[in-house]
């Protein structure tokens, strides 16, 4: 017996013995007091399914269903048909996915991909030889993280290297990167009383992170944090991972007769309903068995068995355990072949668990192998040597079917084509109202702009994340050649960081090394989702541009968020987002390699009303670095260069730190030029390559006021600046000039002796010299003859570097 | 038995720093704070066992002491700290995993007294405990568990402490 949804206690067994029997609304209740999170549609369709076999099914199969059949593992929402539908025209989708993302990549064909949306993770082509693949993955784990912050961040990061370790036979995990959505740190706003406190959410996370990437020997370089209240309740915990793999150990393919082995960790009741929660909001009656539960020494031990076997051919396909557990890895492995799989071998944690608990359980730090028997006893001595638990599950068979049992018992007998294929879909309404574009420009502000500067270095969004990156272990593997943290004191913000894989290669001879970074702008999509995927791109692009990646060998990841996609304008918004991915990519010539998404990030406030998340788009992106001694930081390095501003300064202040701080209420959004941005980005990295820039950081929040002081102060150098020569729109106001954040920007240093040839590189571009560096240390910044601001840029970096943690 | 491990006071600041910030933050100022780590270890060992296992795998010698009694003195070092105003009144919480969740960092000791003792224990589990000095014990008990636990994963007990002196 348990509670349904409205409290009402209901017999599980009665209903399943009777399963194909019941009316759409006893489907509903059993659906919600199993915790499937399927929809009547689906749950009919399940129904269609057993009564063609002429029996009921055992709970065991629905239980496979409805994990292979989550929003988690089959991406419902944007795999589906939308109908979206605006003032002027109604466009239909059969894929969005497809007809959007997947399209760019296609339609890129670029050569240097070597896999991309088939696998656990993306993989582009890296180095010198083209011996290594390089793979990236990002993935979310909010809802875990929003329940139980240290648990759900561990597992995320677990769950992303396995996804790396599983990704073709086995790639080794180089990088990880973090990136995190939380409510504002000083919210006034009263929580309901399930919720956890932003500051708790955030150092629980924080510690997850740090301490399941530090101890798997794996740096975490990379990633940010982003503070809004409409995080307060759902906060947005993106984590990724990098790792290399050699090309002729991308493809994978399980042959009938190979075993089922499971490595690493024992199966327990944690984590069970993982792929399913992701489906269903948050409430009083989340329970402690959808948190996982991180064991990064048992994840190190699978990771050093895999590397090993691998490089010894021992097994042919491997693939992670993560939502819905062996139901999800074997079903998934299995998908071509069929499976036998006997649940009394598992290794446990826990004799009272259920059958069919076994089969969807998400315990952590597992892996599945398909093993050719011959190869067994190798690979035991492997596992032995390294003290990792395994188990051999069954066997892979050609009969296309999934059959599990647990000694005589049968937990699941299923037709893999039902299981992979029978998902029903449903079209979705998208619709987006577009707020009205509102300028309002103060071309005389109240505040003198020094305070406003002072203000926006101060803010969580712009200042300084020193309180949280050097909890993480960025240097491990001695290859993180850019550090998240740089400069003359090693305290100053970045772009990107910059990885030299050579503990993964082997190779002390081959300096190619890859950028590493992130583009992500909610505040622009609460005004027009279609724009925030072009920031987020461009500012990808820019971050990897400034540390001197090959930025035309850019390859990107998407990772959607958003709240219930039941509602018609999250769907809109998700629709006009998708679009601008397409179209990003297709300008940039960077690729979608792989991606996630992440719905129903929504919960009821205190009041009991839906409280929302913000479309939330993060871009991850992935460029090589030809000669890692030749990346380049943003501090300013030599008194008496010079200072150039590329790119154009335009109106509107929509979705920036300024409007939140003056509530100016401008929601104008200047539009990415993508086309003139990527002819710019082609001049500048030319002259990066040459030796010509010094330093480079991108215009974002904060505007221009802020990158110049982060430039100054991260190199102990003053400059004395005149805007009056930046390329600008007609029009502009000094506090667009100032603190605007219009898109395709940066600011660079150039070696003064390379001047020349710079000017060459760049002629006929928006790129303007705007003054040189100064050994005092004082930012001073002009227009014509009006002082704008003056201050000493110790002071600057004192308000700056804030402890957040 | 519980092994308790705490910092050596000329080395707890920061960690009492944190501690104190975090109480602040959800509400209770308070001006002393300290912290300590819980080892409850079930396995049919001597106390001078549980005293090797204490002193050799769990303390770092230099910045930590233990003890393996459950409830140490708070302020050992005479009756003039504990005269120091605030210190009179203190609360000792326990916060453990509930025993439902995995706890790996009890498993990873409980492997480790394998490999240094011969024997397993049946059982290791790790916990948290905080010793504040406040006046009002609902306010504390608000406090602990807006950041100190979290009810779907942690248990916690509030118990009322003396200082020496």
């Amino acid at each position: 017996m348990k509670k349904s949804g409205r409290g009402e206690m209901i017999n599980f067994e009665k209903l399943l013995k009777k399963f194909t029997k019941l009316n759409e609304k006893e489907l509903v209740k059993l659906d919600k007091a199993c915790g499937w999170s399927l929809n009547a549609a689906e749950l009919r369709q399940a129904q269609a399914c057993f009564r063609k076999t002429k029996r009921e099914p055992a709970r065991g199969e629905l239980e496979t269903l409805a994990q292979t059949w989550s929003e988690h593992c089959k991406h419902k929402t944007f795999s589906g048909p939308v109908r979206f539908r605006s003032k002027s025209r109604t466009k239909r989708y059969k894929n969005l996915f497809k007809e959007t993302i997947v399209k760019a990549t296609k339609t890129l064909n670029k050569p240097w991909c070597l896999s991309v949306f088939k696998d656990n993770a993306g993989i582009v082509e890296f180095g010198r030889d083209k011996k290594w693949g390089l793979a990236f993955k990002a993935e979310t784990h909010n809802h875990p993280c929003a329940v139980e912050p240290y648990g759900g961040a561990e597992t995320g990061v677990g769950g992303v290297i396995r996804d790396i370790l599983g990704v073709g036979l086995g790639a080794k995990p180089v990088l990880n990167t973090d990136n995190f959505c939380f409510g504002r740190l000083d919210s006034k706003m009263k929580l309901p009383r399930h919720a956890l406190s932003p500051e708790r959410v955030f150092r629980g996370v924080v510690e997850g992170v740090r301490d399941y990437g530090n101890r798997m020997g794996i740096p975490t370089a990379s990633g940010g944090i982003y503070f809004d209240d409409g995080y307060l309740l759902n906060p947005l915990v993106y984590v990724g991972c990098a790792g290399l793999i050699p090309v002729n150990k991308i493809d994978k393919k399980v042959r009938p007769g190979d075993l089922i082995i499971s490595i690493g960790g024992r199966t327990g009741r944690d984590g069970i309903h993982g792929a399913t929660f992701s489906s269903a909001n948050i409430d009083e009656e989340t329970s402690a068995s959808a948190v996982q539960i991180g064991h990064a020494i048992n994840g190190k031990k699978t990771l050093d068995v895999l590397m090993k076997a691998r490089d010894l051919n021992l097994y042919d396909a491997v693939t992670d355990c993560g939502a819905g557990g062996f139901s999800s890895a074997v079903g998934e492995l299995g998908a071509e072949t069929g499976a036998r799989v006997r649940l009394e071998n598992a290794k446990l944690k826990d004799t009272r668990i259920e059958p069919w608990e076994i089969w969807v359980s998400e315990s952590q730090e597992r892996m599945i192998l398909a093993v050719p028997p011959g190869k067994l006893c190798a690979l035991e001595d492997i596992l032995n040597a390294e003290n990792c638990e395994y188990c051999v599950l069954g066997e892979f068979t050609s009969d296309g079917r999934l059959l599990v049992t647990f000694d005589n018992e049968t937990v699941a007998d299923l037709e893999m084509d039902f299981l992979h294929e029978g998902l029903p879909n449903f079209e979705k309404e998208a619709v987006f109202p577009a707020p009205a574009a509102r300028r309002r420009p103060s071309e005389k502000s109240n505040k003198p702009y020094l305070r406003t500067l002072k203000e926006l270095l101060a803010h969580p969004n712009v200042c300084s994340r020193h309180s949280v990156i050097t909890q993480y272990d960025h240097e491990v593997q001695g290859g993180t050649v850019i550090k998240p943290l740089q400069g003359r004191f090693g305290d100053g913000p970045g772009d990107a960081a910059v990885i030299w894989p050579h503990s993964a290669t082997g190779d002390m001879r081959d300096f190619s090394g890859f950028a590493a970074t992130h583009g992500f702008n909610p505040a622009v999509g609460r005004i027009n989702p279609y724009q925030m995927a072009l920031y987020s791109v461009d500012e990808a692009v820019r971050n990897l541009l400034c540390v001197g990646a090959e930025v035309s060998r850019t390859a990107i990841l998407d990772n959607f968020c958003a709240a219930s996609p039941k509602d018609p304008r999250v769907m809109g918004g998700l629709v006009l987002a998708a679009e601008g991915c397409h179209d990003a990519a297709m300008a940039y010539g960077a690729p979608f390699i792989s991606g996630k998404d992440s719905f129903y990030n929504q919960s009821k406030d205190a009041g009991g009303r839906q409280y929302p998340i913000p479309l939330s788009l993060l871009i991850s992106a992935v460029a090589p670095v030809t000669d890692i001694r030749k990346a380049v930081t943003i501090n300013f390095k030599e008194a008496g260069s010079p200072v150039y501003l590329a790119g154009i300064c335009r109106k509107g202040f929509g979705g920036s730190v300024y409007d939140e701080l003056s509530g100016t209420g401008d929601n104008l959004i200047s539009e990415v030029k993508m086309k003139d941005a990527v002819r710019l980005y082609a001049a500048v990295l030319k002259a990066m390559k040459r030796g010509f820039v010094a330093a480079a950081h991108d215009v974002s929040q904060g505007g221009l006021a802020v990158t110049l002081a982060e430039m100054a102060f991260s190199g102990g150098f003053g400059a004395e600046l005149d805007l009056d020569e930046a390329a600008a729109e007609k029009g502009l106001s000094e506090p667009e000039l100032l603190f605007g954040e219009s898109p395709s920007r940066l600011v660079l240093e150039v070696a003064k002796e390379k001047e020349p040839q710079f000017l060459k590189l760049v002629k006929g571009l928006p790129v303007k010299e705007i003054g040189f560096v100064r050994e005092e240390p004082i930012l001073d910044i002009r227009l014509g003859d009006k002082r704008l601001l003056k201050e000493d840029i110790n002071i600057l970096k004192g308000l700056w570097k804030r402890e957040l943690l | 038995m519980i092994i308790e491990v705490w910092t050596k006071e000329k080395y707890s600041v920061n960690e009492e720093a944190g501690l104190i910030g975090r109480l602040a933050h959800a509400g209770l100022p308070v001006k002393t704070a300290r912290l300590s780590r819980l080892y409850k270890i079930e396995a049919p060992f001597h106390k001078k066992d549980f005293d090797r296992i204490a002193a050799e795998l769990l303390t770092d010698k230099i910045t930590e002491r233990y003890s393996l009694s459950a409830r140490p003195a708070l302020f050992p070092k005479g009756p003039k700290r504990c005269a120091r105003p605030g210190l009179k009144k203190f609360y000792r919480v326990e916060v453990w995993l509930k025993n439902s969740v995995t706890d790996v960092v009890g498993e990873s000791v409980k492997e480790a007294i394998r490999d240094i003792m011969g024997g397993q224990p049946r059982n290791v589990r790790f916990g948290r405990a905080y010793y504040i000095a406040c006046g009002s014990e609902s306010r504390l008990k608000r406090a602990v568990s807006t950041t100190l636990m979290n009810e779907i994963v942690n248990v916690y007990s509030v118990t009322k402490g003396k200082a020496k002196g």
